[in-house]
């Protein structure tokens, strides 16, 4: 039956990341952006937060409701989050994207042995390695190889753009076993922390979410054990691939979601400008104007948001989610640069208060959301292919 | 809990509605075009389905209206042919209005004959809810009605009526004198013919021609008390607004999605350099475009539909079915227009039917 409503754990998670967001996130917001950096204190406040308590509840009345809904739980929590600081929010511990490649590609004993830790009360990070210098969307070029040297496999190769990439555990890491292959020589591979031939590059400055951590990933002759190449679910040729689609399939409406929750802050806070800061003599012209640009992007954020929890509902009923999840981001990554321009544009008359000093922030944080995890132009391909299964769209 | 899908009896139905409107409306929107009106005939195979009568089964009726599903059927004949499905829509609101704001004898007398039968399929309802001075937002309507006695004087102007002329019930929006927004509206049977109002059949139009239309003006028109739906003001009137802006919206989405299919097959089958022209991206990237934007929107539609099944605050649901309304037709105009483009010089032929549908679109508004 077709249903808006929220479930009460749904709820209850949106509740709770909500009072994350604006207690642990907001406060700090401005600082970690200007410095770079996050205080311990986050990390270990995120990790009390996340992995017992409220959350903890909430995900087990979550497994005891009919459905799984883990998917819909969690892009329903990201906006939130990303409403507080998606930067921040990237940098929460936890296994993060290196969770959906283990959970679909690896054998019951290799999800203990790689997830198993991360349920220690420590700090750990979990990252994923897909693009390179030379390929992103366009995984078939990939150029990092593993070849089998006895028991061990050896990496080599550069990965770049790696969100957590310098203090994660274990990095998922795609590289070909055979080029002529193409996109099926692509495999997974679990890589952790410390193994000889794996080290940090330079970690980059960039426009927008500069809390979050983007590094440099370089591989010369990483030597791993046999076991740590995840095949197994599938034993099929396209395993590999599959594995890194199938987690853009995962991670799509997760990016929309925190894009809508930068788009929905970026929002609110305009409107919240027009009410306490609109500056004395304003036009009554240009504020109905700006009142009814603000309505149409309120519509917008709704459309966007219903756009990722169809996406992640599907995915939780494990019905092929392809093409709505490229429809979820693509919507949601064109919405918020319309947001968070309208909102840099509408508040410029005003005085530099900390409300635009943030919006600012998220016009700077926003552009990415239309470029990683596949930019406006490879969701439309996506899009477009699953439109046209029978015409090759090159 | 969040879904997305419909039932299996709204799964039903919706294949009811679809084998039917492609298989019936679609192929005869052209002629319904030039003939300005819906053919009997058509009317009475639509009614014999039992998708244009929902009503109460104690008024012969196939089961009290549930916006979700009619949301669905909405689409579907919208996707058949935007012109025919307002034709068919906008005559069941007539009755419909009644149904939700009416009292007990006001339902008596104007429902049952929809359900008739034999002669049900020749029933036309009305439903003014546009003006001159707006479009189809509850905040627009500035006809009003003030009370001297026991007589309401009606003042105003309605425009685009689908079956304006001829009509019963006629059902007419207005305004307590002095209210605004959703509170004070009124809906008042007029008869066919009255002193003070005038009515002027709508000719020449720019698209929806298969929707008979017709425009009011009122001047001082005195109606008895007993003529009002119910009582001034009370929620029934706002839920029949409402929710003919939900199924307005519905059509648009199924406009939007005929335009997209179309737009679709001829992508495939045209080649150009040699490969459907599907392939080059400056094609394939529109057609993702109208895909998802229809998407979005029907997923608003939807749930302006439940929170008015669910009836919830009425203010919540009138905000989400006037937003519906307002994105679905912006989709429906966007991709009929697009589906032109696709189709090139042949889009811009009667041969095909996507000039009418962009025409039917703009008539929207």
């Amino acid at each position: 039956m077709i249903d808006f409503t929220l479930s009460k754990s749904q709820q209850a998670a949106r509740e709770y990341a909500h009072q994350v967001a604006l207690e642990e996130m907001r406060p700090i917001s401005l600082q970690c952006d200007q410095t770079e950096e996050i205080p311990e204190a986050f990390f270990w406040n995120m990790q009390k937060r996340f992995w017992a308590g409220a959350a903890g509840q909430a995900r087990q009345q979550a497994e005891r409701e009919d459905e799984k809904q883990g998917n819909v739980l969690s892009v329903i929590s990201q906006e939130e989050m990303a409403w507080g600081d998606a930067a921040l929010s990237t940098a929460i511990p936890g296994p993060g994207l290196a969770a959906p490649p283990i959970l679909s590609q690896g054998t019951p004993e290799q999800q203990m042995r790689f997830l198993g830790p991360y349920m220690d009360g420590k700090l750990h990070w979990g990252a994923l390695a897909l693009t390179e210098p030379g390929i992103g969307s366009d995984v078939a070029g990939m150029s990092t190889t593993a070849v089998l040297d006895g028991d061990e496999w050896v990496i080599n190769g550069h990965k770049h753009y790696i969100t957590n990439g310098a203090r994660a555990d274990l990095v998922v890491t795609f590289a070909t076993i055979d080029k002529s292959l193409g996109r099926e020589g692509i495999r997974p591979f679990v890589v952790p922390k410390g193994t000889p031939g794996f080290n940090v590059g330079r970690i980059e400055q960039k426009m927008g979410l500069r809390a979050s951590q983007t590094a440099e990933l370089i591989f010369e002759n990483c030597r791993l054990p046999k076991e740590n190449l995840l095949s197994g679910r599938e034993q099929s040729k396209k395993a590999g691939f599959k594995a890194a689609m199938g987690t853009l399939d995962a991670t799509r409406p997760m990016v929309g979601a925190l894009a809508v929750g930068i788009a929905r802050a970026a929002y609110e806070a305009t409107c919240e400008w027009i009410q306490e800061e609109l500056p004395e003599g304003y036009p009554a012209q240009k504020r109905r104007e700006i009142e009814a640009e603000l309505e149409e992007i309120g519509q917008e954020l709704e459309m966007a948001r219903f756009l990722v929890w169809r996406a992640a509902w599907m995915l939780d009923r494990r019905t092929p989610n392809s093409k709505e999840a490229s429809m979820c981001k693509a919507y949601a990554g064109g919405l918020i640069m319309k947001a968070t321009a309208a909102a840099v544009r509408i508040t410029a008359p005003g005085e530099n208060s900390e409300r635009r000093l943030l919006i600012h922030k998220w016009f700077r944080d926003a552009k990415v959301f239309d470029i990683f995890e596949g930019t406006a132009q490879i969701q439309r391909l996506v899009i477009a292919r699953r439109l046209f299964p029978e015409v090759d769209i090159p | 809990m969040l879904n997305f899908a419909p039932t299996e009896e709204q799964e039903e139905i919706r294949n009811l509605a679809h084998s039917v409107a492609s298989e019936q409306l679609r192929p005869r929107a052209r002629d319904a075009e030039k003939r300005g009106d819906i053919a009997p005939e058509l009317m009475q195979t639509l009614a014999q389905t039992g998708l244009t009568t929902p009503f109460p089964e104690a008024f012969g009726g196939s089961g009290a209206i549930e916006a979700i599903s009619c949301t669905l059927i909405a689409e579907e004949l919208g996707f058949g042919d935007g012109g025919l499905a307002l034709n068919v829509i906008g005559s069941l609101m007539g009755p419909l209005a009644v149904a939700l704001a009416g009292n007990e004898s006001q339902q008596q007398r104007y429902i049952p004959p929809f359900c008739d039968e034999r002669q049900g399929y020749l029933q036309r309802g009305s439903f003014a809810f546009a003006e001159r001075t707006g479009g189809y937002t509850l905040a627009e309507i500035n006809t009003t009605i003030q009370w001297r006695g026991e007589h309401g004087f009606i003042n105003g102007t309605k425009r685009s009526v689908i079956h304006g002329t001829g009509s019963n019930p006629s059902v007419v929006l207005a305004r307590q004198e002095g209210t605004a927004g959703a509170e004070g509206l009124c809906a008042v049977i007029v008869p066919a013919e009255l002193e003070g109002m005038s009515i002027k059949r709508d000719a020449l139009k720019l698209g929806l021609s298969a929707a008979p239309s017709a425009s009011f003006v009122f001047e001082n028109a005195a109606v008895p008390g007993t003529q009002v739906l119910g009582k001034p003001g009370n929620s029934g009137v706002i839920r029949a607004a409402t929710l003919y802006q939900i199924l307005r919206a519905a059509v648009a989405c199924g406009m939007a999605r005929a335009a997209l299919e179309y737009a679709k097959d001829y992508a495939k089958d045209r080649y150009a350099f040699g490969r459907p022209i599907a392939s080059y991206q400056g094609i394939a990237f529109m057609i993702a475009e109208m895909a998802m934007k229809l998407d979005a929107a029907r997923l608003l539609v939807w749930k302006a539909a439940q929170s008015w099944d669910k009836g919830d605050e009425c203010a919540d649901y009138t905000r989400e079915a006037e937003s519906a309304q307002y994105q679905a037709i912006k989709i429906a105009k966007s991709a009929t227009i697009d589906a032109i483009q696709v189709l090139g010089g042949a889009g811009f032929l009667q041969d095909h039917p996507a000039e009418m549908w962009a025409r039917d679109a703009a008539e929207m508004e």
